[in-house]
């Protein structure tokens, strides 16, 4: 299979790009791919932290690209799958230490071993952005249900097309059905609409995150999180699987149904 | 009328508003056909006839004449037949068509603007897709959007107050024309399902449902 490089950007921070990188890594290789994450956020690391792999870096990116390391001896192998890995962001550097052009050398070194190289964009449209950019051939933008993220995702998907990125995905983070329902929350019809593009995924708000990101144990690995349920059928629809997309159903309805089937049974 | 004939569309107007009896307009009609003679045989014509009102056989000889310069009659126009058809006139729909100003440079562009992406084009601009929220179309002449106009649009950019902003959905942050700078009131804002045609009327903006 060739290999794919797919860059996971929003603009706004805040949004969940990391949350989403490290989701949809660890799914694919839970689907038995090879995956390299790749944190382009220089100065502000935080893709190690979510997969709980922070106390395992001796080289960073920085290193690899400077030719301090190899480029092998900087990748983190996970600790639960076989085909994951992670190459982190340096942290006392910044956004400068690396260029666009050694950045698509780098990537274009990793995509022989490995099937989907997912890079963790910063927020923001400076060097840390063009840095994560090049060299992919795909760009998954997430956008939560909000005017100010929704904008700044356009602005993104404005300055994609310009650097050629054509193929550009959208998946909306966070989104409350309940809100949705009330009218109070941008729904994801309103945000194709100003966007226009293809829709790959819906995540809903779920307050599993938060303890799964503390904790360093992507959310993909909990049976029971609708946030890791979305994750993994993403997952499956990034692999070229087609799936349905994420339905919004509370679980709160989910329990009425339940509760509605078992009056009807007796 | 200075001329013999004018184009109506697609096909030509013969005026023979001027004369007063059947015999005179028949002459006439001849007169402006001989010079005419270029027009390829076959050609439809539209003749008006003005006031008048004509019986079966004064039409059907009107026709005959036609035929014998190798003219077929596409319509008749006349004065009392458009009042009775169409109450209104047609002065409600002319002056979208007359009015605008006439620029020698259209631009069509089409793909979305973006926010954070500013256009600029010397005469007229069609897009052929969306103006978002934060980008920003500067044109010379005048804009019309065949999407969602969300942004900013800014006509007649070198000062004519003619130009004029129509979109298919009119839902701007921000709408200029010339000098003058407008944005929708504040509050609720209401949405219409229509286009939409924003010009300058005494000194001001304003925003009328576009028709053509």
């Amino acid at each position: 299979m060739k290999s794919r490089v797919i860059v996971i950007t929003s603009g706004k921070g805040g949004v969940g790009k990391t949350t989403t990188t490290a989701n949809l890594g660890t799914a694919l290789a839970m689907m038995g791919k090879k995956v390299v994450m790749i944190d382009t956020d220089i100065g502000l690391r935080n893709l190690d932290v979510v997969m709980g792999l922070e106390n395992r870096i001796v080289f960073d990116i920085v290193d690899a690209v400077n030719g301090h390391c190899k480029l092998k001896q900087a990748l983190i192998k996970d600790k639960r799958f076989e085909g994951l890995y992670l190459l982190p962001a340096a942290q006392t550097k910044d956004k400068s230490a690396v260029s666009p052009h050694q950045m698509k050398n780098m990537v274009n070194e990793l995509r022989k071993d490995f099937d989907f190289i997912l890079v963790d964009c910063p927020a923001g449209i400076e060097q840390g952005f063009k840095n994560a950019i090049a060299g992919a051939d795909k760009a998954v933008v997430v956008a939560t249900p909000e005017v100010s993220s929704v904008r700044d995702a356009d602005r993104i998907i404005g300055l994609l097309e310009a650097a050629g990125l054509t193929q550009t995905v959208l998946i909306i983070n966070r989104i409350r059905s309940k809100m949705v329902k009330r009218g109070d929350m941008m729904d994801t019809g309103d945000i194709i609409d100003i966007l226009a593009i293809d829709l790959l995924g819906v995540v809903p708000e779920d307050e599993a995150i938060v303890v799964s990101t503390n904790r360093g144990e992507p959310a993909v690995l909990e049976k029971l999180s609708r946030a890791g349920a979305a994750y993994r059928r993403i997952a499956r629809r990034l692999n070229g699987e087609d799936v349905p997309i994420y339905s919004l159903e509370d679980p709160e309805n989910i329990m009425d149904k339940f509760k509605k089937i078992l009056k009807l049974a007796r | 009328m200075s001329t013999a004939y004018k184009p109506v569309s697609n096909s030509m107007l013969i005026d023979l508003k001027a004369y007063n009896t059947f015999s005179q307009m028949k002459e006439g009609l001849e007169n402006k056909l001989t010079l005419m003679a270029d027009l390829p045989i076959g050609s439809k014509v539209n003749v008006d006839i003005g006031k008048k009102i004509l019986s079966n056989k004064q039409l059907r000889e009107l026709e005959d004449t036609l035929l014998d310069y190798g003219m077929h009659l596409d319509q008749l126009m006349s004065g009392k037949l458009n009042e009775a058809s169409n109450p209104q006139g047609q002065e409600e729909k002319a002056p979208i068509i007359e009015d605008i100003k006439h620029y020698d440079n259209t631009a069509l562009i089409c793909r979305h603007i973006r926010s954070g992406q500013k256009k600029f084009v010397p005469g007229n601009a069609v897009i052929l897709g969306d103006i978002n929220p934060g980008a920003e179309l500067i044109a010379g002449g005048n804009i019309l959007v065949m999407g969602s106009l969300r942004g900013l649009a800014h006509a007649g950019v070198f000062g004519d107050e003619g130009a004029i902003i129509t979109a298919y959905r009119l839902n701007p942050t921000q709408l200029r024309i010339a000098t003058h700078i407008t944005r929708p009131p504040d509050g609720e804002r209401h949405e219409v399902d229509y286009p939409e045609l924003a010009r300058i009327r005494e000194g001001r903006v304003v925003i009328e449902k576009l028709k053509i």
